[in-house]
């Protein structure tokens, strides 16, 4: 699925974004209608579309504001908690939720995007990793939000129409509305990517005095880079909640933050494809297969194994990402051919 | 009077207790290619770094002929406000940017140019398309100028070094400027190509009646090129003149070649 989607997405990734979201759609008819597609799978495919997001947003930061992060979960469980608060007890229904939820962890970003002007490098990834647990200690303290047991709402969003008209999502309606806003997030960070922003950012990411003599601002690159980032992590645990519909500190701690960082750094820096593909191979792989294998499925810890494995081969080989594998195969075997041929030296 | 493009008066700037740029003063006009010689460590970039505001200079004025306001002194504006006065620099190690195709990293030089907002642009909404069409062209121009055109699309950075060069000065001049300084232009280039780079700077200067303020280790290539020349050493000036009159001045000669070992070889030689 995700090797076709590759090939379509160097052509005309905008098509082949769209063909993916229709095939993602399908799961559900899958479920309903063969024996191939468990219940249990719609959960997982679920949460792979929201971390891919969540990825998406990473990928901004990183692989284009050249920024580190280790505060991704801590900004998805602000969006989820929210969500939470603004449905159950403020009573909006999905969209103002939703909107609402981006909103604050966007204006949260370009906080931290602040204190980013003021430290750097590996003192930065520590600052936001002390912001994420703050709000994790927030999580935990405040009784609203159910402590360290946590607090689930009624499953599945209610979409409102000026509160005339009330249509509640099932199961699978939920899933289709997350695989849409996992191809809007993919439309937008692709456009982005193209335009006069991204290419600023890209600049920014190699050096940033080069890009202050193009009259790039770091203050506004950055700012933009994380409030973007966090955008997308807000929306990202928003999406969870709705689906899950459960949320507890623990779930938002250090360890998904760097799983968020190992589906850039295996999926692929600077490709939508590839954070896409980052997301199924660290969240989906290790539950859909690994888990279903003998001996070695029963072993605890063993997605932890994969994804850490899977990163020091990645690294090691591809270190731009699996999304570059077949471009790097193609180069190699040119070369031979070349060095076959010619036997010229370089 | 009114030609006058580029003042700097009485700059100095010290880093701990080295004095890196010592009460330097110089003038330029416009369209002028001016050359800026030294011994290595001599505060040639530390210089550049104080016009463009890169460094903030201990006292000194840069007084500059910005392209909307007149003269106004640039010192106190931030790195990136300079390019919008008019004032656009290269620097000493090329700085292209590795993940974006020849033509994308000419667009990066003509940031400023695009006035859409990020949802303009992330929208495509007409404004932004207009501006990227726009400036897409000037890219094309100007890589037609560098006799490029055929690697627009190509990565930036998978180029031979000579073309790198060429596209660090290529993208200097998508905003057109009124003055380009540049750090070493010509450092690493072969024979072949610094000719090359040579009549590309003497098109640009005439074409787009531009100045030029340029740091060259090379004496033939400044000598070629420039009309005046200033010769610094240990951030102090040493002469002022004509590229004859600054190769017979003693003091000059005797910076490159007379004190210790390592300038006399730096100074002659390019690479
Ligand atoms: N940021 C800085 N901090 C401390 N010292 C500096 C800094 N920048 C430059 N210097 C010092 O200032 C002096 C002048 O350096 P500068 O880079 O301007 O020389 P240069 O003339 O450009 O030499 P080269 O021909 O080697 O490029 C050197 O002694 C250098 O070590
Ligand atoms: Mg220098």
């Amino acid at each position: 699925m995700n090797k076709v989607f590759g090939k379509i997405g160097k052509t005309q990734p905008y098509f082949g974004f769209l063909v993916f979201g229709a095939i993602l759609s399908f799961a559900p008819v899958l479920m309903n209608n063969t024996q191939w597609f468990l219940f249990a799978w719609l959960t997982i495919f679920a949460g792979f579309i929201v971390y891919a997001i969540a990825g998406l947003g990473m990928n901004i930061l990183m692989g284009y504001g050249g920024l580190a992060s280790l505060g991704t979960a801590g900004f998805m469980g602000l969006g989820a908690y929210l969500t939470m608060v603004l449905t159950v007890d403020a009573g909006f229904s999905f969209f103002p939720v939703l909107f609402l939820t981006i909103l604050a962890t966007t204006i949260l970003g370009i906080v931290v995007g602040l204190v980013s002007l003021r430290v750097e490098g590996f003192f930065l990834a520590i600052a936001t990793l002390v912001i994420a647990e703050m709000l994790r200690q927030v999580f935990q303290q405040m009784p609203l939000l159910g402590g360290h047991a946590g607090r689930s709402m009624p499953a599945f969003p209610t979409i409102s129409l000026f509160g005339i008209l009330e249509w509640t999502l099932n199961r699978n309606q939920t899933y289709i509305m997350l695989v849409i806003f996992l191809v809007i997030a993919m439309f937008i960070t692709q456009l982005l990517f193209k335009s006069a922003t991204g290419r600023a950012l890209s600049a920014m990411r190699g050096s940033e005095s080069a890009a202050a003599a193009m009259g790039i601002s770091i203050f506004r690159g950055r700012l933009l880079a994380f409030a973007l980032a966090s955008g997308f992590a807000g929306a990202a645990g928003s999406l969870f909640m709705f689906f899950m519909p459960f949320t507890n500190p623990n779930h938002w701690n250090l360890v998904l933050s760097l799983f968020i960082f190992a589906v850039v750094v295996i999926g692929g820096v600077r490709s939508v494809a590839g954070t896409v593909l980052g997301a199924f191979i660290v969240f989906a792989v290790p539950q859909l297969f690994i888990a279903r294998l003998p001996v070695i499925g029963d072993i605890s810890g063993m997605d932890f194994v994969f994804t850490g494995v899977l990163i020091i081969i990645v690294v090691l080989f591809y270190p731009a990402g699996l999304i570059w594998m077949p471009a790097g195969i193609k180069n190699s075997i040119t070369k031979l051919i070349k060095r076959k041929k010619g036997g010229e030296t370089t | 009077m009114s030609n006058l493009l580029l003042k700097v008066e009485n700059l100095s700037i010290a880093f701990g207790g080295l004095k890196a740029v010592d009460d330097l003063s110089f003038e330029m006009n416009h369209g002028e290619v001016y050359g800026i010689i030294g011994p290595n460590g001599a505060g040639k970039t530390t210089a550049f770094n104080c016009i463009t505001q890169f460094y903030k200079p201990d006292a000194g004025k840069i007084i500059f002929d910005s392209k909307e306001d007149g003269m106004i002194n640039l010192v106190g504006h931030k790195p990136h406000q300079v390019i919008g006065r008019g004032l656009v620099r290269t620097f000493q190690n090329v700085e292209l940017i590795a993940s974006l195709s020849v033509i994308d990293n000419l667009l990066v030089g003509a940031h400023i140019a695009f006035k859409s907002t990020l949802p303009e642009q992330v929208f495509r909404l007409p404004r932004a398309r207009r501006e990227e069409k726009q400036l897409r062209a000037r890219a094309m121009e100007v890589l037609e100028m560098l006799g490029l055109t055929h690697i627009a699309h190509m990565p930036a950075t998978m180029q031979p070094y000579g073309h790198q060069k060429k596209l660090e000065l290529g993208r200097t001049l998508m905003m057109s400027p009124k003055l380009i300084i540049l750090d070493e232009p010509a450092a690493g280039l072969n024979e072949v190509e610094t000719v090359g780079l040579i009549e590309i700077v003497q098109r640009v200067t005439k074409e787009l009646n531009c100045g030029i303020l340029l740091i060259e280790h090379d004496m033939n290539f400044v000598s070629k090129l420039c009309n005046r020349i200033c010769a610094i050493s240990f951030g102090k000036r040493l002469a002022i003149g004509t590229p004859d009159e600054i190769k017979a001045h003693p003091d000059v000669q005797e910076a490159y070649l007379g004190k210790s070992d390592k300038e006399s070889g730096g100074g002659e030689a390019n690479g």
